[in-house]
């Protein structure tokens, strides 16, 4: 057990562990996404989504579909897009883009007690724009390599550790926020989404039955 | 079957009890008042959720705590380390389940009984300087029967055998099958000559009382349970009380006063109802089961004329000696599927280590499980493996390390003594409120150094199963710094003899206020080593027997 390993596996980490059972969990989430705000039930049973972004219309797509976003413009669904899709990227299986996490943001910042996340949200993604070249106006326009560059640059700020959280969020939580569609979060981890299980769960507690310890 | 007439009382007529919580103790206790055939009006702050209101729903749930509340939805806390600290404002401190059922709605179900040893500890072990580590005014021996009601009215699943405290009657179900994590943690365990055995847990491995088994969908810990087997209050007493046409519950009551009369009696329970409006249930005795922090708080908020400090206070000692339990995790990754997500959150437990010895040169012992490390959550499970692991935290490394590590993963977590302390405490924060203008509950609270080293123990005797385990990537921790908020609300308004350093008797009846009963983690003299529910669950038939028993006779 390496002194790397201790400092690896911060208070964040072991937080993350417990969640509500153990409440260090709500001091490791005090980036402003989680300062305020509840998400509202019923503004979530009402949407009307439009059809799935797929890896390769991404962007492109969002700028022609802008219009279905109720709280991003064109742009800023394209970059939010762009950045989501390099945290979990489409490669050989799907990722943020064919999860939606696009309409899980434009889900929950829809609920008007998120209006200042929002805002913020949307402060950050202008800081990162400005650190474009001097031609760009966009983060969606840089290549992949270029992207990835700029967001390492940015790796501790609020805004990414924001983005990052987000994506994640979009891509694992239930389908009826939005994203995680088809359940491609859960086929990414092997979580089989059945509700309910009989042993062997896995091959261990096989392996112990086979053996008859 | 003919109808139950459910009563409904007027605030203005006396009734026999007015129960302040639906959780843990207040449930049992409000179904053994009112199946003795006692009047009783059962508050509760939160909604009547029932099954099919629960989901598997992260967001929700971990991340907006619709079940548990914090500052988001109007209740913020406050915490400090050290009383000559100003406490900060935080989302949540002590956290708890706001609904009937309270916390034993969304626990993990992890059920161990309090072996003999916790009541008489300090006699034993001896005390320690600087801490109120005391004796309880009861025994292993007066508290059994209770278990065993548990056991069977709740409804608990286990395995009897040696490694048991003694018991009079088997557990009614058998136990959950092994999870992979535990034959993990049964193997390593073993290799070292230790004794792991089947966790008991309150959740059904089959039909009982009415209940169905569970389907092993792995959301436990933090979640409600939508086939109703998790034996929570919510559905093993809550719907006995209300069946008795005894009881009344009034859901979305906001309790914040306990008024007593120049003799010194409870008269009245007041609180906001569901529509705002300021109430008082007038009642004959008053019942508090509101949790280790609201109980002493709602005390301290009853100060009047005759009790300046607070109701029941005149030992100093409500809202004091609070206790978290401390613990520790090491998790790894295995070769072979582990599929630690499915399923109830721990199989086995190691319990060789319920008493350190003392030769390590500090007080402590615990209890040893497997799990998920992330109790199987898929999207916080993405949220920590990289930081947890080292591993890239995005991009398409990070992709493929968690399409592996979510189902390899395995934890070994310790569950640990917290030794009870005058400045581990709950008070009233002087400036910080709730939306409903309450005091903020104010936390001050920092592990005493043998609770620390009790963790480090832990920690580094787990990290050692994992490498007999055969795991790579072993990573872990334990609360070094000291804890900043908990789910074991425990101590704070400690039972005992001494009126003068104790705050309610051996039958949790306030020692200044005859008629005001407080029965919930609160009551625990000792921490005991990690999963106290099973002890509160007990600690309420018996009040419920004894407080019934009372009355009856006038004697309250």
């Amino acid at each position: 057990m390496s002194r790397r390993h201790d400092n690896i596996c911060t208070r964040f980490a072991l937080s993350q562990l417990y969640g509500v059972s153990r409440l260090s969990v709500f001091r490791s989430r005090r980036n402003f996404l989680m300062d305020s705000a509840v998400v509202a039930k019923g503004s979530l049973l009402t949407l009307s989504l439009p059809a799935i972004l797929s890896a390769c219309q991404r962007s492109q797509l969002a700028l022609e579909q802008g219009a279905e976003f109720r709280v991003f413009d064109a742009e800023t669904a394209a970059d939010l897009i762009a950045i989501a899709a390099r945290i979990i990227p489409t490669d050989d299986t799907p990722g943020a883009t064919e999860a939606g996490v696009i309409y899980f943001l434009d889900t929950i910042f829809d609920e008007p007690k998120r209006a200042s996340q929002l805002a913020s949200l949307k402060e950050g993604l202008l800081t990162l724009r400005e650190q474009l070249p001097p031609d760009g106006r966009y983060f969606y326009e840089l290549d992949e390599k270029q992207q990835d560059l700029l967001l390492s640059d940015n790796e501790q700020t609020p805004f990414f550790v924001t983005m990052r959280f987000l994506t994640i969020a979009g891509t694992f939580s239930l389908p009826m926020y939005g994203g995680n569609r088809n359940k491609v979060g859960y086929q990414l981890i092997g979580y089989e989404d059945r509700g309910a299980w009989w042993p062997p769960y896995g091959f261990y507690d096989a392996d112990h039955v086979e053996r008859g310890e | 079957m003919a109808e139950v007439a459910f009563p409904s009382f007027s605030t203005r007529e006396e009734v026999d009890f007015v129960i302040v919580g639906t959780g843990a103790a207040g449930g049992v206790i409000a179904k053994e008042l009112s199946v003795a055939g006692h009047s009783v009006v059962l508050l509760e702050q939160g909604p009547h959720l029932q099954a099919s209101d629960f989901h598997h729903d992260e967001w929700a749930y971990d991340h907006n705590l619709e079940l548990t509340w914090g500052r988001s939805q109007g209740y913020p806390q406050t915490f400090r380390k050290f009383e000559s600290d100003v406490a900060e404002e935080r989302e949540m401190v002590c956290g708890y389940a706001h609904n009937v059922g309270g916390s034993s709605m969304h626990f993990s179900g992890n059920f161990w009984r309090f072996r003999p040893i916790d009541f008489i500890e300090a006699s034993v072990r001896g005390t320690i300087a600087g801490t109120n580590f005391s004796d309880w005014p009861i025994t292993y021996s007066d508290l059994e029967p209770y278990y065993t009601k548990v056991d069977w009215e709740v409804g608990v699943s286990g395995l009897q055998g040696s490694w048991d405290p003694p018991r009079s009657r088997e557990y009614p179900c058998p136990p959950m099958p092994i999870k992979g994590s535990d034959v993990l943690l049964e193997r390593a365990a073993k290799a070292m000559g230790l004794n792991p055995y089947p966790a008991p847990v309150a959740i059904l491995s089959q039909p009982h009382n009415g209940r169905p088994g569970c389907i092993h969908c792995g959301f436990c810990n933090g979640y409600g349970c939508e086939v109703n087997a998790k034996s929570s209050s919510l559905v093993t007493m809550i719907p006995l009380a209300l069946a008795s046409g005894n009881c009344e519950l009034r859901t979305h009551c906001t309790v914040h006063r306990v008024d007593t009369n120049e003799k010194g009696r409870a008269t009245e329970v007041v609180y906001w109802g569901a529509d705002g409006v300021v109430q008082a249930q007038r009642a004959k005795a008053v019942v508090l089961c509101a949790n280790g922090s609201e109980t002493p708080r709602l005390l301290l908020m009853s100060e009047s004329a005759q009790h300046p400090d607070g109701l029941a206070n005149s030992s100093g000692m409500v809202g004091k000696n609070l206790m978290f339990n401390g613990y520790s995790t090491v998790m790894g990754l295995f070769d072979e599927p582990v599929n630690a997500y499915k399923s109830v959150p721990a199989t086995r437990v190691v319990h060789d280590f319920y008493e350190l010895d003392p030769s390590v040169g500090f007080y402590g012992g615990g209890g040893i499980d497997g799990r998920h490390p992330s109790r199987g959550t898929p999207m916080g499970f993405a949220l920590m493996a990289a930081p947890a692991f080292g591993t890239p935290a995005w991009g398409s490394d990070f992709k493929a390390d968690l399409a592996y590590q979510f189902a390899h993963a395995a934890a070994f977590d310790g569950h640990t003594t917290s030794l009870p302390l005058s400045t581990n405490n709950i008070t009233l924060d002087p400036t910080v409120k709730d939306k409903f203008g309450r005091p903020a509950i104010r936390t001050t609270y920092m592990d005493h150094p043998d609770d620390i080293e009790t963790m480090r123990w832990f920690y580094e005797k787990t990290v050692e199963m994992m490498q007999i385990a055969g795991a790579s990537n072993i990573v872990g921790d334990y609360e070094r710094d000291g804890q900043e908020g908990n789910v074991h609300l425990l101590g704070t308004c400690r039972m005992g003899n001494d009126p003068d350093s104790s705050v309610i008797d051996a039958t949790n009846r306030a020692h200044d206020v005859p008629n005001l009963f407080m029965c919930d983690g609160s009551s625990l003299v000792t921490s005991g080593r990690g999963q106290p529910t099973m002890t509160i669950m007990a600690l309420a038939f018996r009040a419920g027997e004894l407080i019934s028993r009372a009355a009856r006779r006038n004697e309250i």
